[in-house]
């Protein structure tokens, strides 16, 4: 059955490099859609990811991680005492007016972290490829990322601006440290972040992060803040999808995308489809002299949809490769297409459930052909 | 053809001869209905029997496709009988007919219908998987079988790449996959040149002396009735004589 089928796809290979076009096209643009999808979605909850706290805490009326109303020292103090917190820190997140070396301003997402003497912070900037994180207690010690260099121009540490105002030391730079909203974020000490951000006051704080003492349980140590006064608590991984739904329906950004993977499947559908009609219309008499010898309709259905798999596996052979190249080449523009082996995995269901449906049309065709139409010319 | 002795099939029962591999009874076939209704076949009684090569002869259109059709087993006649291996299988229906079909018949075709992008060893080996598909050494079987029609020594060929008598050779060998008692064809010669259509003749008479098998084959060529043992005449969907032709050869 399948030497049958590859040899029939393969006799005509200008149809059958069609076929693979029209299959590893629909491929490239499932993964590279989904892949830029999940790649913008693990941007808006990166944050929150690369934290090691195991509850967040905000304002119970936030919806947005970004645009959080602030707490206070109070809150903080609070949730510090509930029983099974071991400990507690606190971040303060909001925008400040960056100053460039060009003499204009842009706006950056100031991260102030919390760092307490003698623990390393819950939350602090990572894939710091120069300078020294932990000189971000000093005052006026910034972080930024590297790949912001086309919007901040800083590409070293040492580089002094100004924030607000306020005198902004560059002592550490990261990686691929992005945020959602494309503002850059910008990773500090809390008490220099209040400095940046003076209309909030000194005392304000916008997430408390908590670690849980060892055994207690997350969900309880959760449903006991829950139930203070104005406050939210979700666990890192609620907090992550919270963020990203947040982004995702407030965008429509997971729309657009989703929109094109499906044009990718239906442009994939619609050319096998063709090729393997247009097969089965060719070698209609051969299959109707395969069903009068007493070839069984299901044998006979076999041999089509063994050239819809071979079709879509090797359109995925094909199509799997280009988006790689596609997820390299967009590194450059500072887009991350997430290619994880689960979307590899689905994928390739797809497209094979795909290619099955394409093959219908032929299927049918087979399947009503009356063996007897062999005896007519 | 001289001295024909014509007689009718349907003198005899419903009860096959012990070498009667088939038996239409009184077969009638109207194809549609209503006013476009049109009778192809009409009482048409014929025992098909071990050995023997049954030519059948007839003007376009008077039925010939349609009477070897219901014979192997493509097409439900409107009415009468069909017997196989002893039974009737008139009313059988999708189920049980493929695997009658496989057991019993070898079609061959004026056109050949071999797939152009299978070489000669792969057309005959697949066509015995696609009726058995628990067929042991399926490509040995196909070898000897293009052994045994002479296209030993062009196996590896695609059809495109053979001539017109080669290519029916292999259809030939393809109809003997699974070893069916009955060869049926449908102007096989027709597509092929007086000496080549006489070769492929005298292979399917060849086979049928041998091996026992019945052929069954449709043509407009007089000339090859020196290799069949009767010759069918049908006339506006009726069997206007069944002439017993070997003793002339
Ligand atoms: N599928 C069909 N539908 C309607 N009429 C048919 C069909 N097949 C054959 N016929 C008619 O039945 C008659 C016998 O056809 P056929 O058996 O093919 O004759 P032959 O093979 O002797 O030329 C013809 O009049 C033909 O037009
Ligand atoms: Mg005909």
């Amino acid at each position: 059955m399948w030497t049958l089928a590859r040899k029939l796809l393969l006799h005509d290979r200008l149809r059958f490099a069609v076929a693979i076009a029209g299959v590893s096209v629909s491929v490239m643009l499932v993964l590279v859609q989904v892949g830029l999808y999940f790649g913008f979605m693990d941007t808006a909850s990166a944050v929150i990811d690369a934290s090691r706290a195991d509850i967040w805490v905000g304002k119970k009326s936030n919806d947005s991680f970004e645009f959080a109303t602030p707490l206070d020292e109070r809150s903080y103090y609070k949730v510090a005492s509930v029983p099974g917190v071991e400990r507690a820190e606190r971040v303060l997140i909001n925008f400040a007016q960056f100053k460039l070396a060009n003499g204009g301003d842009l706006g950056a997402q100031i991260v102030g972290v919390d760092n307490q003497p003698g623990y390393k912070p819950m939350l602090a900037p990572w894939n710091v490829i120069a300078g020294d994180a932990r000189r971000l207690t000093e005052p006026g010690a910034i972080a930024v990322d590297r790949s912001e260099y086309p919007k901040l121009g800083i590409d070293r540490v040492g580089h002094v601006t100004e924030v607000s105002g306020v005198r902004a030391e560059v002592v550490a730079l990261t990686s691929g440290i992005r945020s959602f909203t494309t503002s850059p974020i910008v990773f500090t000490d809390i008490r220099t972040a209040r400095s940046f951000m003076p209309q909030l006051g000194t005392e304000s704080v916008t997430y408390v992060l908590v670690k849980v003492a060892p055994g207690q349980r997350v969900a309880d140590v959760q449903a006991r803040i829950n139930a203070l006064p104005h406050l939210a608590a979700y666990t890192r991984s609620e907090m992550s999808s919270r963020t990203r739904s947040y982004w995702s329906s407030r965008t429509g950004v997971g729309a657009g995308f989703f929109t094109t993977a499906v044009l990718g499947i239906i442009v994939g559908f619609v050319v096998v489809g063709q090729i393997l009609y247009s097969g089965t219309l060719q070698y209609i008499r051969e299959y109707g002299t395969l069903k009068a010898m007493g070839a069984r309709n299901s044998a006979v259905v076999k041999v089509i949809l063994s050239q819809a798999m071979i079709s879509a596996a090797l359109g995925f052979a094909v199509g799997a490769p280009l988006a790689m190249g596609m997820r390299a080449a967009m590194k450059g523009a500072n887009l991350t297409v997430a290619l994880s082996p689960e979307l590899y995995a689905v994928t390739f269901v797809i497209t094979a459930v795909m290619c099955a449906f394409a093959a219908l049309l032929s299927i049918v065709k087979v399947l009503r052909l009356d063996p007897a139409s062999v005896f007519k010319s | 053809m001289t001295a024909a002795l014509a007689f009718s099939d349907s003198l005899l029962g419903p009860a096959p001869a012990p070498d009667s591999l088939a038996r239409l009874v009184n077969i009638g076939k109207t194809y549609g209905t209503g006013e476009h209704a049109v009778a192809a076949l009409s009482n048409a009684t014929l025992d098909i029997r071990r050995g023997e090569v049954t030519l059948i002869e007839g003007p376009s259109g008077s039925g010939k496709t349609t009477l070897i059709s219901i014979l192997g087993l493509l097409l439900t006649p409107t009415s009468g009988e069909v017997w196989i291996e002893g039974k009737n299988v008139t009313g059988l229906g999708e189920r049980a007919l493929p695997g009658l079909r496989a057991r019993n018949f070898g079609f061959v075709f004026q056109g050949f219908n071999l797939f152009p992008a299978l070489t000669a060893l792969e057309n005959v080996t697949m066509a015995i998987q696609m009726k058995d598909p628990r067929a042991k050494d399926a490509k040995g079987e196909a070898r000897r079988l293009l052994d045994l029609v002479g296209l030993g020594p062009r196996i590896h060929h695609l059809p495109a790449d053979l001539s017109g008598g080669q290519k029916q050779r292999v259809a030939i060998a393809r109809a003997l996959g699974g070893n069916p008692p009955i060869l049926v064809g449908d102007e096989p010669t027709a597509a092929l040149d007086t000496k080549t259509a006489l070769s492929v003749m005298e292979l399917l008479r060849e086979l049928a002396s041998t091996s026992g098998r019945a052929v069954v084959v449709v043509t407009h060529d007089p000339r090859l009735e020196r290799f069949a043992d009767r010759v069918v005449r049908v006339e506006d969907g009726f069997i206007q004589s069944i002439t017993s032709a070997r003793s002339n050869v």
